[in-house]
């Protein structure tokens, strides 16, 4: 059995850690509050920039199809995947499970005679992939914690110019999708090329009946140059949207996870403490038996 | 004397930064400076770099400078969804010099007519308005 000084030292370096993983859960539970105020932030731009996509598409016409960014490739040779994980680890699950679901689609591609290219946000995701030998084209990382637009749209001027320049025949994201600090959702979504469902399905906009007379709009310049523009601008908010789902995960996760490291230290330290208990009756018990011996022996 | 007013929503990726009635709302699109009043004609256009000026009355005007973006009107509502929106007494004339160099430095660097040096040139604008801005406003 371990002595007194043994267990007491165990116990303390348990408290220690417990001390550590409840400052991290606190500082993950303020940081994934931010992270909700940044998702509900961007609603409104999000839902605004996609309704002015549909008007721009809706009056742009039967041409849309056509566009570089809504425009099926020929053949589909090389697909380009996107992983976004966290530069951090001590998330659970976080990281794994979305280079998990990466490589699976990455192994179905190669089913079907393609090429997957790799893109990974987040060292981790990084890091995981080079290790497997699927060295990323275009790694992005330094900013999982708090990430800007300006991250977001160095990301999509990569996929939307390799989609454009025949360099990628289609774009798949995958990120953890934030349903609340519990649940994480791995989320796979098709980037480009851009749906005309995506754009023109969701009417949501119960202001503008599709039968009701229309206001004849004016487009500066006119509306397919304005589609033209947009629809990179479209990219872009998926990517941010998908960054900032994915850091609210993380922070979610990490403060579940904190939460149950401490709850483990708190049982093991309770263990110990019976151990520490034990040990310390058994030594008393050891010196009693050691007197009365000697007692014994004076008789 | 005093003019109409109309709702100016103003938004970016990072939320709302105005929302109030004004009387007219003056911005730059591709083609040239525009000046929104009430009763506008539906219109949808892209933004340029440019100041963006808020006319809550004659006298009483809002700046922001602001990025590439797009200005929507329809019934009296004026929306405006830029990428950036920023009090032009916060501009740091410091750091946007340096962004300007860097942008020349990367359009230079890059293979003319490509995506990259697009984006170098888009950057590169983006900063020249706003230090022109700045430099208005201090």
């Amino acid at each position: 059995m371990a002595s007194q000084r043994e267990v007491r030292t165990r116990i303390a370096s348990f408290k220690n850690i417990q001390k550590i993983t409840r400052a991290m859960e606190a500082v993950s539970a303020a940081r994934l509050r931010r992270a909700e105020q940044r998702i509900a932030a961007l609603r409104p731009y999000a839902d605004a920039l996609r309704r002015m996509t549909r008007q721009a598409a809706q009056d742009a016409g039967a041409e849309v199809s056509r566009l570089p960014l809504m425009a099926a490739h020929e053949q589909e040779k090389r697909v380009g995947i996107l992983l976004v994980t966290a530069d951090r680890g001590l998330a659970g699950a976080f990281n794994s499970q979305i280079i998990r679901a990466g490589l699976r689609l990455g192994t179905d591609v190669e089913a079907e005679q393609k090429q997957p290219v790799w893109f990974a946000s987040g060292r981790r995701g990084v890091s995981s992939l080079t290790f497997r030998g699927h060295a990323p084209q275009g790694a992005y990382t330094g900013f999982t914690d708090r990430p800007s637009y300006a991250d977001a749209r160095r990301i999509a001027d990569d996929l939307t110019s390799g989609f454009v320049d025949g360099n990628l025949d289609r774009v798949e994201i995958i990120y953890n999708g934030y349903v609340s600090p519990l649940t994480q959702r791995v989320t796979r979504e098709i980037l480009l090329p851009i749906s005309e469902a995506t754009i023109l399905g969701e009417d949501d906009d119960v202001s503008e009946a599709p039968d009701g007379p229309r206001a004849l709009v004016d487009y500066e310049p006119d509306a397919e140059e304005i589609l033209r523009v947009l629809l990179p601008d479209y990219v872009e908010i998926s990517i941010y949207r998908a960054l900032l789902e994915s850091t609210a995960s993380e922070h979610g996760a990490r403060m579940t996870a904190m939460r149950s490291a401490s709850e483990n230290a708190g049982e093991l330290i309770e263990d110990l403490a019976l151990e520490m208990n034990r040990a310390r009756q058994a030594e008393i018990t050891q010196e009693i038996m050691e007197v009365v011996a000697g007692a014994e022996s004076l008789v | 004397m005093a003019r109409n007013r109309f709702v100016a929503e103003i938004l970016t990726p990072e939320g709302e930064v105005f929302n109030e009635e004004i009387e007219m709302l003056s911005t730059r699109t591709t083609i040239g400076s525009i000046g929104l009043l009430a009763n506008h004609e539906p219109l949808l256009a892209r933004l340029e770099p440019t100041e963006l000026r808020l006319y809550r009355s004659e006298t009483d005007v809002v700046r922001f400078a602001q990025a590439e973006g797009y200005v929507q009107m329809s019934q009296n509502h004026a929306l405006v969804l830029v990428e950036e929106a920023v009090d032009p007494a916060r501009l740091n004339v410091a750091e946007l010099t340096e962004r300007v160099e860097a942008a020349r430095r990367a359009g230079e660097a890059a293979v003319p007519g490509s995506e990259e040096a697009a984006r170098a040139d888009r950057d590169r604008r983006r900063a020249e308005a706003f230090l022109a801005i700045a430099a208005g406003a201090h």
